[in-house]
């Protein structure tokens, strides 16, 4: 072991709301039980927040659990929904649904900016002793005799080759009594671990959705603060899953976004560009009417839901949040389980620090902890939800229908559901117009109302070092060749929020796929998607990647 | 004897926040702060030193407000070991004199001083994207007493007590050897600053940082803060950029990239709009005495540098602005020129006749080659003697270090890098008198946005003046000046930096002045050794246009091609009438040398890249698609514009 190796009791991976909570949660349970122990929390983001993305309404009772001490008025949300509304849009009008579909009502919810309340928390856990740095990423997971002892940021000052600068700094390692992965959705270094100890071999495949977001500030009276709206219809189609969100928040600001699940067959659909779609549709159009775009962003939402969740501990190690795909589909609401699962992962792991016992027997606690607490109760009777979608928006109302009857069961019992990058067409097998036909002439942004990526990534403040390895590992170019670009016509172009992927043509007629790594939003939809999951993402160096200051 | 690295640091705002704000404009308000980027540089050179010696002792310093902090903790992440921050209120306003002479205390505290018996180094960067004077160095090193090496792109130890650094001069560099203790400065060009260590960080989340206050380090009130400064800063204001925003080209392949350059090319893209200065308010000028502080001192000093055994060209022209002040002064101000080295005698006529009343001879063996050490002590020597009221150096890399380490000698402070010299007054409103003739230094500040004029109240007032601004002054032929000697006191301990060699460019490839487009390739397109690049540049002298082709630093670096074709700061400026920028990010270095071209072409894969805000036309897209492109065009007849010199 060289000087650089830290030790420590905890260590958390990711400054999101779940590895926040963790955090928190876990400093007081210590403290209580007279303890002080190390708890090390690291973010990849320049700062708490530079890599949060929500929606975000958010049910604000969770946060009286994790901050009993703090007033709900001190939590730094937005507006409180005042009027909420479930709209069904065409691509001529919209017709106002008259009731709520269940789960989904937000009245006395908040709205808010996820990455301002993450803030908030990174202060209040600082506060509580825990130490937090960020700009630092993790790449490795650390073993010893097949058990998890920790993890290693990464090697920086290193060029695309993958050779030693002279400005090489290595990485540290940080060898921890337990190591919690709260990385958000499709998580790099929860995969490697569901994949190792195939944690995910009982769980139906973790199905995903892409929501692309605008920050916009529009005229006074536009939209009313605690306004909001949720969009059924138009532009997707009946075998599209998703839908659109209109949040209007304090200060003249809107948050607006299109949700769409990566389950769809068409591969050149570009949930970027639905949006953009989307926002032509006159409700849509008459709130932003006059306003300005002030940030962008995209994310993932694991949305397979109850039973698309792996096995969530090992020796030694816990997963939390989105990583762990707590999320409840009709709400579309993860920000209050991903809380939940951390305080769940922070009681167990306080449990086995005094116990002095973190092996896997001692941290299965943890799984009873979620089945006796409010997420097994939000999900379980809404388990078939998502997959029940799959098979199209009419039968998947139907299916819902059924299980709202049923309690959840519908009359399958467990729905099972593929992985979204199984789910693409071939080029020509596609039985429908094509992504660019459908919307034919609607595809011209006007930079006013309707803006093209690269507009909008200016708008998400992202930035990488140019002196590193690309983080978007190809594996088999010459297969991704042959079926991704000739099979199914790179649908890498079309599916990434933010232009990563460009298919180059030469005046030959040879297909080259360019990777424009510096644009990207981490949004991991190319390690989802891509047609034979022949795209990894990695980690980039910290510090890289977006920064949103609002989303 | 263990070495010790003392690196100094300072925090200033993003240059360049990357986030529009609602408005469109750039929002500087939520700028956050940042290290110097010039002093990240030096941070990582001393990194680079305790890579070969490894048990050297890093320490880091700067001066500052208390949010200074952050920026040390992010040197201790790095790698240093301990940090120091000097921060005071009675510091606020300090100029770069007052800067220099804190910091130099300081760092007298702490044990480094002349007679040190352990062996340091104090590294800094070349200059501040807030300040850009680059005068803290010069002047800490003068305040110490110890040698000095600015500009410098790297440095060793030698392991003999010995620092040898490569000091960039125009169109080249040099090799020097310096005995420790020294201050080296660095330029932005060398090893980049490392990331943080996750290690680091957490050492310093705990670290202590000492922090002094003035008392604490001995430092009276006298010559810091805004009283105890001898320049102020009178007043800024905002400069239009002098190049139009660019006009990018549109299209989703290279053939519509091409065609949308075409035509933008025709159209003849962004103008500037220059808006007129407002009209200056007669402010009524209070009854208050004048007060002529210059204490006797008459006269204007000049420096002629040599190169090349020629006096530089920003030498002859700083007798533009020389003349002009004297002219303002009137009352028979005399223009003295101060010339050092050996056998230099026959340029004094030359100087004369370009404008100057008397030329300065001192003629030494020891003086062929310029040292900052010996001619600053010269110059010390006249102007004890002479008692000029201003003395002006180019802003060469030699004038921006000689300046304020005469500055420092005379207490005098300097002005860097002016654009403006004028003589004026100053209305002390709280003293109730008008300071007058006083001379007004003009020069650009933040990044170029703001123009500030300074003032300085110690003779001689010592400015700067960038290369490039003024004429030549007209040579009248056959007029008459005086030519005096001068015989300094020479101290051997002034000639302990050894120059090891000096490397000019400028032989060579005089065409690169004289094309009328230049194509210059970056390191982006050394994948084929530059291979589109000439075959553009041979494309278009088919068509019968003066072309030729360059390429930015690394391309010379890793050994594609020769030093003779590298555009820049360290290479050649050009002047064409169209520069294609490809594969080229726009490093300021670079910028230095092309940003005078009439029309700029910027082809960069990179949509953030700096070259584009340098540039009136930009592709956004990759250089092997788009030259190729661009070659079938030259050969279809298309010249950029340019009039082909004969028709083919």
């Amino acid at each position: 072991m060289n000087n650089d190796t830290v030790s420590t009791d905890v260590l958390i991976i990711g400054g999101g709301p779940s590895g926040l909570a963790t955090a928190i949660h876990l400093a007081d349970t210590l403290k209580q039980k007279g303890r002080n122990q190390r708890i090390l929390l690291i973010e990849k983001g320049s700062s708490i927040g530079s890599h949060i993305i929500s929606g975000a309404v958010i049910k604000p009772d969770v946060f009286k659990e994790l901050l009993p001490e703090v007033d709900i008025s001190e939590i730094p949300f937005n507006a409180k929904v005042v009027k909420d509304s479930t709209v069904f849009l065409t691509k001529n009008g919209s017709i106002i649904q008259p009731f709520h579909i269940p789960y989904m009502n937000n009245i006395g919810n908040y709205t808010a900016s996820l990455g301002q309340i993450c803030k908030y928390l990174a202060v209040k856990a600082q506060e509580k002793g825990v130490e937090i740095y960020t700009g630092f990423a993790v790449d490795e997971i650390l073993y010893q005799d097949g058990k998890v002892i920790g993890a290693k940021t990464k090697d920086t000052g290193i060029d695309h080759h993958g050779h030693q600068l002279d400005n090489f700094q290595p990485g540290t390692r940080v060898e921890a009594k337990i190591t919690i992965f709260a990385e958000g959705t499709r998580g790099s270094l929860a995969k490697m671990l569901i994949h190792k100890f195939n944690l995910a071999k009982e769980s139906n495949e973790q199905m995903y959705s892409l929501g692309c977001k605008e920050l916009w500030s529009v005229p006074q009276g536009n939209i009313a603060p605690g306004e909001i709206y949720h969009t059924m219809g138009y532009p997707l189609d009946n075998n599209e899953f998703g839908g659109g969100f209109i949040y209007g928040l304090n200060d003249n600001k809107v948050a607006v976004g299109l949700v769409v699940g990566l389950d769809y067959k068409d591969p050149s659909f570009d949930t970027h560009d639905a949006m953009q779609v989307w926002k032509t549709t006159s409700l849509v159009s008459k709130i932003l009417k006059g306003g300005k775009l002030v940030e962008y962003g995209a994310k993932t939402l694991p949305e397979g839901g109850y039973y698309a969740i792996p096995k969530l501990y090992v020796d030694q190690a816990l997963i939390v949040g989105d990583s762990a795909g707590f999320l409840t589909m009709p709400a579309l609401k993860g920000v209050h389980l991903a809380i939940k699962s951390g305080m769940l992962a922070a009681q167990t792991a306080a449990n086995a620090l005094i116990s002095n016992d973190t092996s896997e027997k001692s941290l299965a606690q943890y799984e009873t902890l979620i089945k006796n607490s409010t997420i097994h109760k939000e999900m379980y009777p809404v388990r078939n939800f998502r997959q029940g979608f799959a098979k199209g928006l009419i039968a998947g109302g139907f299916n819902f229908g059924t299980q709202l009857i049923t309690g959840g069961a519908g009359f399958s019992g467990r729905l099972r559901a593929h992985a979204d990058h199984l789910t693409t067409s071939k080029l020509g097998e596609l039985k429908k117009k094509p992504f660019k036909e459908r919307f034919n002439g609607q595809l011209e942004f006007d930079k006013v109302l309707t803006f093209d990526k690269a507009t909008d990534i200016y708008h998400s403040g992202v930035y990488h070092d140019e002196q590193q390895v690309v983080h978007l590992h190809i594996h088999d170019q010459e297969k991704f060749n042959a079926i991704n670009i000739e099979e199914y016509g790179a649908p890498e172009q079309f599916f990434c929020s933010s232009e990563v992927y460009e298919l180059h043509v030469n005046k030959e007629g040879k297909k080259e796929l360019r990777i424009h790594a510096e644009n990207c939003m981490h949004c991991k939809t190319c390690d989802i998607k891509s047609p034979g999951e022949r795209i990894t993402w990695v980690v980039p160096n910290g510090g890289n990647g977006p920064d949103f200051q609002n989303m | 004897m263990a070495l010790t690295i003392i690196t100094l640091i300072k925090q200033v705002p993003v240059p360049s926040e990357m986030r529009m704000g609602e408005d469109g404009l750039m929002d500087r308000t939520k700028a956050k702060s940042i290290i110097n980027i010039d002093c990240t540089f030096g941070l990582e050179a001393g990194l680079q030193l305790k890579k070969q010696n490894p048990d050297a002792k890093l320490i880091v310093c700067s001066m500052g407000p208390g949010s200074f902090e952050t920026a040390l903790r992010t040197a201790i992440s790095m790698g240093y070991d301990e940090a120091y921050l000097l921060s005071d209120r009675k510091l606020g306003g300090s100029d770069t004199y007052a800067t220099g002479l804190a910091i130099s205390t300081m760092l007298k505290h702490l044990g480094f001083t002349k007679a040190s018996n352990e062996p340091y180094i104090i590294l800094a960067g070349r200059q501040t994207s807030d300040g850009d004077t680059a005068h803290v160095p010069s002047q800490v090193a003068e305040a110490i007493g110890i040698p000095q090496a600015t500009f410098v792109e790297s440095v060793k130890a030698d392991g003999s007590g010995n620092v040898i650094a490569k000091r960039i001069i125009e169109g080249g560099y040099q090799m020097m050897k310096l005995p420790m203790p020294c201050v080296i400065s660095l330029t932005p060009t060398g090893i980049p600053p490392r990331k943080p260590s996750l290690s680091g960080a957490i050492k310093a989340r705990n670290l202590k940082i000492t922090t002094f206050g003035i008392d604490d380090i001995g430092l009276g009130t006298e010559k810091i803060g805004i009283s105890g400064s001898p320049t102020i800063v009178a007043k800024v204001v905002n400069m239009v950029s002098e190049r139009p925003p660019i006009t990018m080209s549109e299209g989703h392949n290279e053939t519509a990239l091409v065609d949308s350059l075409i035509a933008n090319l025709k159209k003849g893209g962004n103008v500037l709009e220059k808006k007129e200065a407002i009209a200056k308010k007669d402010t009524e000028r209070p009854d208050f005495p004048e007060k002529d502080f210059r204490d006797g001192a008459r006269g204007i000093l000049t420096w002629a540098e040599i190169t090349n055994g020629h006096v530089s060209r920003p030498s002859l022209e700083l007798l533009t602005p020389a003349r002009h002040l004297a002219n303002q002064l009137g009352n028979d101000t005399k223009v003295m020129t101060l010339i050092i080295g050996k056998n230099v005698q026959p340029l004094a006529q030359i100087l004369i006749e370009h404008g100057s009343d008397e030329v300065i001879l001192v003629e030494n063996e020891k003086l062929e080659e310029y040292l900052v050490l010996p001619f600053s002590s010269i110059f010390e020597q006249v102007i004890k003697v002479r008692k000029p009221e201003i003395a002006l150096f180019a802003a060469t890399t030699s004038g921006r270090e000689l300046a304020p380490r005469i500055g420092m000698k005379t207490d005098s402070g300097v002005t860097a890098d002016c654009t403006g010299l004028e003589i004026g007054e100053y209305v002390n409103k709280k003293e109730k008198v008008i300071y007058t003739p006083i001379l007004e230094s003009r020069r650009p500040t933040y990044g170029e946005s703001k123009l500030a004029t300074i003032l300085g109240f110690v003779c001689p007032q010592v400015s700067t003046a960038r290369a490039g601004t003024f004429e030549v002054p007209k040579r009248v032929e056959g007029k008459q000046g005086i030519v005096s000697s001068f015989t300094p006191v020479l101290n051997t301990k002034d000639f302990v930096v050894e120059i090891l060699n000096t490397v000019r460019g400028g032989g060579g490839l005089q065409n690169l002045f004289e094309a009328e487009i230049i194509i210059s390739g970056g390191r982006g397109t050394t994948n084929d050794s530059l291979g589109l690049i000439k075959a553009l540049a041979e494309a278009l002298k088919a068509q019968g246009v003066n072309a030729e082709w360059s390429c930015s630093r690394p391309v010379v670096d890793e050994g594609v091609t020769e030093y003779a074709r590298q555009v820049g700061q360290t290479g050649k400026t050009v002047r064409p009438k169209v520069y294609v920028a490809v594969g080229i990010s726009g490093a300021i270095q670079h910028i230095a040398g092309m940003k005078e071209a009439e029309k700029v072409i910027a082809i960069n894969h990179n949509p953030k890249a700096n070259i584009f805000h340098n540039a009136d036309f930009g592709i956004c897209g990759e250089y092997q698609d788009i030259l190729p492109e661009l070659i079938e065009r030259v050969k279809a007849g298309f010249t950029f514009g340019i009039e082909p010199k004969k028709a083919l």
